[in-house]
């Protein structure tokens, strides 16, 4: 590995020999979002590994899918990521600090594209299902569970029982 | 485009706006596809939040809804719910494949076509019935019945009983029905266009460029397919006219496909054009589907070269329209409707969510329905993938709601896509998940190496470029390609008569 002229050896390194190059970022100042933003711009051109170097380092290594990459192609590639790798982590910043309003947008735009339900789907529905067991009355009306209790020789209402105080709460 | 450091840029002064460098500008796009070019100075200015609140350049920001301080939200979500606005109905385009028999064999053939002899691929009146039943149960209230092939005049009689069966539905559906037709024309004769034009059939077809190339290209046995296709263009395009429709409205619609050797001969083709009439051309690059999946080899070209050859042809375009001559390329009108107008044309091959499905379906010659055209074309090459049900046993909502159905539009939301979602690009743009299906394997198509992405991505890099050099002629004629103005002559009548006011269109013998 060697370092390319024009840009910190820390940060970038060239195998100009296998055409490989590899880069380090910080953690703290490019998101994971961001690098792999970057890092998908490339891969037209290059096969991509995106890992983590260190505890506070994304490494990225570029490698061309064509042979013989010449020292100053790699550079320029090193040039091209870094600026690719800004405007992503600008555009990351600039989505995060604003998503709120894009989902406000766009789910105000799009409310109601789904429509009523159509015949269709009415006549797959299955009305024959019997009600399901209620034993706690939990699915009763307040009026049906605590209401006042029939007058006598009136039909009781339906899931009354003698245990009702009647009183209003 | 230079961007100051990280920690100089600022974000909460401003939108979610996304920027590409246009020549020695900066274009910026928000989330509705408002758009602003900048110098380098103003976006400078703009990232670093240092513009002063009383500049032009502050009143321009604030004026496209770029300043979070005088956010409009109300325009945004009205100019988003004008974009999207296909999303709210079910499909409105239906492609009727009546049988893949074709008399021309053209060397990229996309629909796999067969020989005259293969009757057993003609499609029967029966499911001819079947198809407008399917097709009427639309949630959409406007349906455009599209004859395809094949050729589609091979099996006239299940077009003619398609469309009677189609109109006679259409007196209780009430829809705004229109048809049309893809049709080579070399079979055509007179009591088949008299029928046509009876019926307002709107017609479209191919030319390829001057005869030489066309005949080169599709050839018809023992004649010229393009003296044909010009003969009849000619014949359908005086009917027009001699039924008082405006001729720069109603003409021959023709369709290109762009080979190599088409590339050197971008002048002679536009001059072709408009020879015929023809006040469109839609400068379609070779899709990879059909036999052009084997000849590709052969006809294939770098996509650089297309948008050099893009680039030629339109600027002749804009040169001869500024000298009165109507001619519009497609992609740009497409592509300057959304930029300018701020609506979506509705083009099915370039939106999101993606038009399979959603917005189209294609039925084939026994039945099958498909999510588009494309998709119909791979099953021909033995892929099902985006078949979706039969028009004998599916239901409507089964096929809408199809796991491919879904599986297409989630992969198609440029919301959701690497690349797309950063892209200036985004509410303009979409690329058809059975093109990234054929040609990377995955509906979830790697955009950066899409054949497709490239070209709309150079084709409105060309476009920011001609509107960038503010100069006023040339925006007139791009503002121009993006009129719309409805053909209403093809509208079909509810009642199934012709509509009040329009007079019978009948061929010149």
């Amino acid at each position: 590995m060697a370092s390319l002229p024009s840009i910190p050896g820390e940060l970038a390194s060239a195998d100009v020999a296998s055409g490989v190059v590899r880069l380090t970022v910080r953690e703290e100042l490019y998101p994971l979002d961001a690098v792999f933003a970057a890092a998908f711009t490339f891969i037209k051109d290059c096969w991509v590994v995106v890992d983590r170097a260190d505890a506070a380092h994304w490494a990225i290594a570029l490698t061309p899918k064509a042979a013989g990459a010449s020292a100053e192609l790699l550079e320029q590639w090193v040039g091209g990521f870094a600026n690719e790798l800004l405007a992503c982590a600008y555009r990351h910043r600039l989505a995060k600090d604003h998503r709120a309003t894009v989902e406000a947008v766009t789910a105000a735009a799009l409310a109601g594209a789904l429509g009523p339900p159509s015949l269709d789907e009415l006549e797959d529905f299955d009305f024959s299902n019997e009600a399901f067991e209620d034993p706690l009355g939990i699915a009763m009306s307040w009026e049906d569970k605590y209401g006042k209790k029939a007058k006598a020789g009136d039909a009781a209402p339906a899931g009354s029982t003698d245990d009702d105080d009647g009183g209003a709460p | 485009m230079r961007l100051a450091p990280l920690d100089e840029l600022a974000t909460r002064h401003a939108v979610a706006f996304r920027f590409r460098p246009i020549g020695d500008r900066v274009l910026i796009t928000n989330q509705e596809g408002r758009w602003l070019l900048l110098t380098a100075e103003e976006f400078d200015a703009y990232t670093r939040d240092r513009v002063p609140a009383d500049s032009p350049l502050h009143a321009r920001l604030a004026g496209a809804n770029f300043l979070a301080d005088h956010y409009d939200l109300r325009a945004a979500v009205e100019m988003v719910r004008a974009r999207k606005r296909f999303v709210h109905h079910g499909p409105n385009l239906h492609m009727a494949v009546v049988t893949l028999r074709c008399n021309e064999t053209c060397v990229y053939c996309h629909a796999s076509r067969a020989d005259m002899d293969a009757v057993h691929t003609d499609m029967t009146r029966e499911v001819a019935e079947q198809t407008v039943d399917f097709i009427f149960k639309t949630t959409s209230p406007f349906v455009t019945i599209e004859f395809q092939g094949g050729e589609p005049l091979v099996n006239f009689p299940v077009v003619q009983h398609l469309i009677e069966y189609a109109l006679d539905k259409n007196r209780a559906a009430g829809k705004q029905l229109e048809f049309t037709m893809v049709s080579n024309l070399a079979m055509m004769d007179d009591a088949k266009l008299a029928y046509l034009l009876s019926r307002k059939v709107q017609l479209c077809t191919s030319i390829d460029g001057p005869a030489p190339l066309h005949d080169k290209q599709r050839v018809l046995p023992m004649a010229s397919s393009y003296d044909h296709a010009a003969r009849w263009i000619k014949r359908i395009n005086d009917a027009y006219a001699a039924a008082g429709l405006d001729p720069t409205l109603y003409h021959v619609e023709a369709l290109l496909t762009t080979t190599r050797a088409t590339l050197p001969q971008w002048k002679e083709l536009v001059d072709t054009y408009v020879a015929l009439g023809c006040r469109a051309l839609f400068l379609r690059p070779l899709d990879p589907f059909g036999f052009a999946a084997r000849t590709g080899p052969k006809l294939e070209y770098p996509r650089r070269e297309y948008l050099e050859f893009y680039r030629r042809a339109v600027d002749y375009m804009i040169e001869l329209h500024g000298r009165g001559t109507e001619i519009l390329e497609r992609y740009a009108a497409i592509f300057l409707t959304k930029i300018l107008s701020g609506v979506d044309p509705n083009f099915l091959d370039v939106r999101w969510p993606a038009g399979a499905g959603l917005g189209a379906l294609a039925y084939g010659y026994d039945g099958r329905i498909f999510t588009c055209d494309e998709g119909r074309m791979l099953d021909a090459m033995g892929d099902d993938a985006f078949a979706v049900g039969h028009v004998a046993t599916s239901k409507y909502r089964d096929v809408v709601g199809h796991e491919t159905v879904r599986a297409v539009t989630i992969a198609s939301n440029l919301d959701a896509t690497p690349d797309c979602v950063d892209c200036t690009y985004q509410p303009y743009c979409g690329v058809p998940p059975s093109h990234s299906y054929k040609t990377q394997g995955t509906i979830f198509g790697r955009m950066r190496e899409s054949a497709l992405c490239e070209v709309y991505k150079g084709i409105q890099d060309y476009l920011f470029e001609k509107l960038a050099t503010g100069d006023a002629a040339t925006r007139a004629t791009l503002e121009r390609w993006t009129t719309h103005r409805p053909r209403e002559h093809f509208l079909q009548d509810a009642a199934g008569s012709p509509a009040p006011g329009t007079k019978p269109v009948a061929p010149r013998p």
